[in-house]
């Protein structure tokens, strides 16, 4: 196993915050890059990596293409970052492949589309509570005439008691473990560091795709070599890509949906039912435990069961439908037709580290109890080294494609489902069931992207790199 | 078929503008004919340029218009299907080709002698519905979704299984549209004797195989040269025209266009290795898999200008990163063997190893050799493979008595 250098890694990598209720991700263009990078400096020195717990406050830092391009990156050094980071996230083939259409179009993104300003840098701040985020993030921001950065917007996020979403689920159970990291959990969450932290092996037992500096710029005595013997200095070392998605929420068009496919003969609601395939469409139940382990009833609680296959337990998909939420995402030990463990070896090559918050009224909903307040939803970032072949294949292969294992047209029903499908197109969640399977159709879509990108998050070494350029 | 036609001198210009307003205007220009002959499951188009080939290879041949298809019945049918349903698309196309039949000189006959003319032998080739024509393809699709809808609809408390598929039996042979599925339809199975015997050969020649191998290796391998990049930095520009025509829907295409490395072994090792693919194709994948690979709808090796090019074409379920990931986690040994003896393939040890397994070596090689398609027509978008051959299995278990077990089975597979 490689050794992690997990000073040199910023810490949201590794570590959920999850003490951390409070966050404020700022979006900031560069005004200025002399001045912005003598921010960014002051910053590097505050950043939080893997090993400092920090009990009140946590900083980490994030770039677009954009952004080290307004800093002064050469366009040569700027090849070599992989091409979904570079090309970003709003490109018609990428609209296509992520499902950003009709509402969720990125034209009428609130921010990172086309027709917003440009994003550059994104400052994320933690804090144990509303106060402390905000506080600590006034104390580290200078005079604006000063900053060399403008922020052109913001988005708050919180984390709720029992780690729950606005739809009413337990959320960020299941993570994929770096290995070398000194985290704990199932062995079968262990994935090699390179499909998560660049300049090490991935599943593949090669080294990922990492930004190597073509030409001389800034005090490149800084940087490590290329791991891969190039002879490169390695600007991705310890950093890796994150993906960052602002989904909003239809709460209450979810439980309506819902409700009106479970009512009883007089029409009333039956929150039992709803409860129950809602939770077969997410594989979970609200508490958190996996609808495979109790495939009849929500046990009640809360649960952070991640410790299950579904190879064992439920092949043909009676307990935990194959075109749910939870097991297309990540299929375990049972992807396609294989057996246990190639299935396993297979998925690892698949997974993202997810770091979601909540943004909006805190609201638990539920089929009674399902009007937040205004505008609510998840601030989704995940964190891979390999963004097509991880986040897009996940998205777009394992979620938006109704043809996922056997299926015909089934897209996952909490991500995948077209808001206006082409005619004559027809979108069901499948539920296997004896003699007969009992089939939900005319999905509909619940959740709206607002905006979204694609961002480089260095290393620390990395980040006071860019600095001297 | 395969078709590979020179393009005029001071043409090309001409033939790319065209193909591109087909490709915008598909639903006229090539959709309608093509759905009226009814037999063509897959067609594309394809401008070779000149001067990719010309720096890839160090020789000199100009543009040449490469057309590939997958079609039912006979090859003179096909072509006469061509000819006969879009004249002027083919007129438009070849008169941009050499030799084409002066304006007055163009009759369904010397169209279709003039692109019988052009032919190229395959080297191989993989259908992953074996005998599925696409009159039964469509028939069978409409028979799955009336049986799905009318599961569906009906209600079945305290049937069994058997019950139920006899119910659904009794209402699909009541439909005159229903008939033809009474007559069930003979699926290729894997032919073991055939397997039998292929293991029989390569045992008897594994001496030879063994030292053409290391041959291999000492001779050529160890001074290969892999083209050395890694996805990013592969020209930005040619991806994103690639890119323009992927995932429009749940199909994609794939056409590659390599060089052979100059060693007449490395010929005939692929002569070789396509040899055993066949025999492979024929016994063992013979049901919607090749190589382990569950997406595949149509593929083909055909080996050009004398063996020193080969392109290879093929029609898939889902996107470019699966299909590719797909082969390296599914069948990276076999795929290692046959393309490696293209030139700036990722570095091979021993002919079956290292290879495609670098994966990222292997994905930038796989874009940089990868042509785009100019024209593309798909005749069910909207089925996968294991869609089609579901439905195949649902036609020829409807008429069946079956068990309990089974028409629970028979039940799952809607």
């Amino acid at each position: 196993m490689e050794t992690l250098e997990l000073a040199d890694i910023q810490g949201y990598i590794v570590r959920g915050y999850k003490h951390m209720m409070y966050s404020r991700y700022a979006l900031l263009t560069v005004t200025d890059a002399t001045a912005a990078k003598k921010f960014i400096r002051e910053c590097a020195a505050r950043i939080t990596n893997v090993e400092r717990h920090e009990k009140s406050n946590c900083l980490n830092i994030a770039f677009t293409a954009a952004g080290l391009r307004a800093l002064g990156m050469k366009e040569k050094n700027m090849q070599h970052f992989t091409r979904e980071f570079r090309e970003g996230m709003t490109t018609p083939h990428r609209q296509r492949l992520l499902g950003d259409l009709d509402s969720s179009a990125t034209e009428k993104w609130t921010w990172r589309g086309p027709s917003n300003e440009e994003v550059h840098v994104l400052l994320m701040v933690f804090g144990a509570d509303k106060e402390r985020a905000l506080g600590y993030y006034r104390q580290l921001r200078p005079e604006p005439g000063s900053w060399g950065l403008k922020e052109i917007y913001q988005l708050d996020g919180q984390t709720l008691d029992k780690n729950k979403e606005h739809f009413g689920f337990r959320d960020g159970i299941s993570q994929p473990i770096i290995k070398g990291s000194g985290r704990a959990g199932p062995a079968n969450d262990f994935v090699n560091a390179g499909e998560f932290v660049m300049g090490y092996k991935n599943e593949y037992n090669v080294y990922p795709d990492t930004p190597l500096l073509a030409e001389e710029q800034g005090n490149t005595t800084l940087l490590p070599d290329d791991a891969s013997g190039t002879g490169k200095k390695d600007l991705g070392r310890n950093g890796t890509y994150m993906v960052m998605r602002q989904m909003q929420q239809d709460v209450k068009g979810y439980w309506t949906f819902l409700n009106d496919q479970t009512k009883n003969a007089d029409g009333s609601v039956n929150p039992e039912e709803s409860i129950r395939l809602a939770s077969k469409m997410m594989g979970r139940w609200p508490s958190g435990a996996p609808v495979v382990k109790y495939p009849d009833k929500d046990p009640g609680g809360l649960s952070d069961d991640d410790d299950f296959g579904y190879s064992d337990r439920d092949k043909e998909g009676m307990k935990c439908p194959f075109g749910s939420h939870l097991r297309r995402t990540n299929p375990r030990d049972s992807f396609e037709d294989n057996g246990p463990a190639e299935s396993l070896k297979l998925s690892k090559r698949h997974r993202i580290i997810r770091r979601a918050r909540l943004y909006g009224d805190p609201y638990e909903g539920s089929p009674l109890h399902c009007e937040p307040e205004g505008e609510v939803g998840l601030l989704f970032t995940c964190f891979n080294a390999d963004i097509s072949r991880q986040y897009e294949f996940i998205q777009y292969t394992w979620a938006n494609y109704p043809k996922f294992k056997q299926l015909y047209n089934d897209p996952d029903p909490i991500i995948g489902v077209r808001e206006k499908p082409a005619p004559g197109i027809e979108q069901n969640f499948t539920l296997p069931g004896t003699p007969v399977n009992k089939y939900i159709t005319g999905l509909q879509r619940f959740v709206t992207v607002k905006g979204g990108a694609y961002f480089f998050f260095p290393s620390l070494t990395a980040i006071n790199y860019l600095t001297t350029i | 078929m395969t078709l590979v036609t020179p393009v005029i001198h001071g043409s090309h210009d001409r033939l790319d503008a065209y193909l591109k307003s087909i490709r915008q205007d598909l639903e006229k220009g090539l959709q309608e004919p093509f759905e009226t002959l009814g037999n063509i499951h897959y067609a594309r188009w394809i401008l070779l340029e000149p001067e990719e080939a010309d720096t890839k290879a160090g020789t000199h041949i100009g543009a040449r218009l490469v057309f590939s298809s997958d079609f039912d019945g006979s090859e003179d049918d096909h072509l006469m299907g061509l000819v006969s349903g879009c004249p002027d698309l083919i007129d438009n196309m070849y008169s941009c080709c050499k030799e084409y039949p002066a304006p007055g000189a163009r009759t369904a006959e010397s169209r279709k002698e003039y692109l019988r003319r052009w032919r190229v032998k395959m080297a191989a080739s993989f259908v992953g519905a074996p005998g599925r024509a696409l009159p039964e393809v469509r028939q069978e699709s409409e028979l799955r979704n009336y049986i799905w809808n009318f599961i569906h609809k009906g209600n079945w408390t305290n049937l069994s299984a058997v019950d139920i598929h006899t119910k659904i039996k009794a209402e699909i042979s009541a439909r005159p549209e229903f008939q033809w599925a009474k007559t069930p339809v003979p699926l290729p199975r894997i032919k073991w004797l055939g397997m039998a015997l292929l293991g029989i050969i390569l045992l008897v020649l594994s001496p030879l195989i063994l030292i053409w191998i290391l041959l291999i290796h000492f001779l050529y391998e160890r001074s290969d040269k892999p083209l050395g990049l890694t996805p990013s930095q592969i020209d930005e520009a040619h991806v994103r025209k690639l890119e323009e025509y992927e995932d429009l829907e749940n199909q994609n295409q794939f056409t590659q266009v390599l060089i052979m490395k100059p060693a007449k072994m490395r010929v005939i090792t692929l002569q070789g290795l396509m040899l055993f693919a066949k025999s492979l194709i024929k016994n063992l994948f013979v049901s919607g898999k090749l190589m382990g690979i569950p997406t595949i709808h149509f593929a083909r090796w055909v080996m050009i200008d004398d063996n020193k090019r080969m392109l290879f074409f093929s029609n898939f379920d889902g996107s470019w990163q699966q299909y590719l990931g797909d082969f390296i986690d599914k069948s990276g040994w076999g795929l290692t063997g046959i393309w490696s003896n293209t030139v700036n393939f990722p570095r091979t040890r021993f002919l079956f190893t290292g290879g495609a397994y670098d994966e990222e070596h292997f994905l930038a090689w796989s874009r940089y050799y990868q042509a785009p398609t100019a024209i593309w027509y798909c005749a069910y978008p909207h089925l996968s493979i294991k869609n089609v051959m579901n439905n195949s299995y649902i036609r020829n278990e409807l008429m069946q008595e079956l068990s309990e077990k089974k028409a629970q089975q028979f039940l799952q597979r809607f």
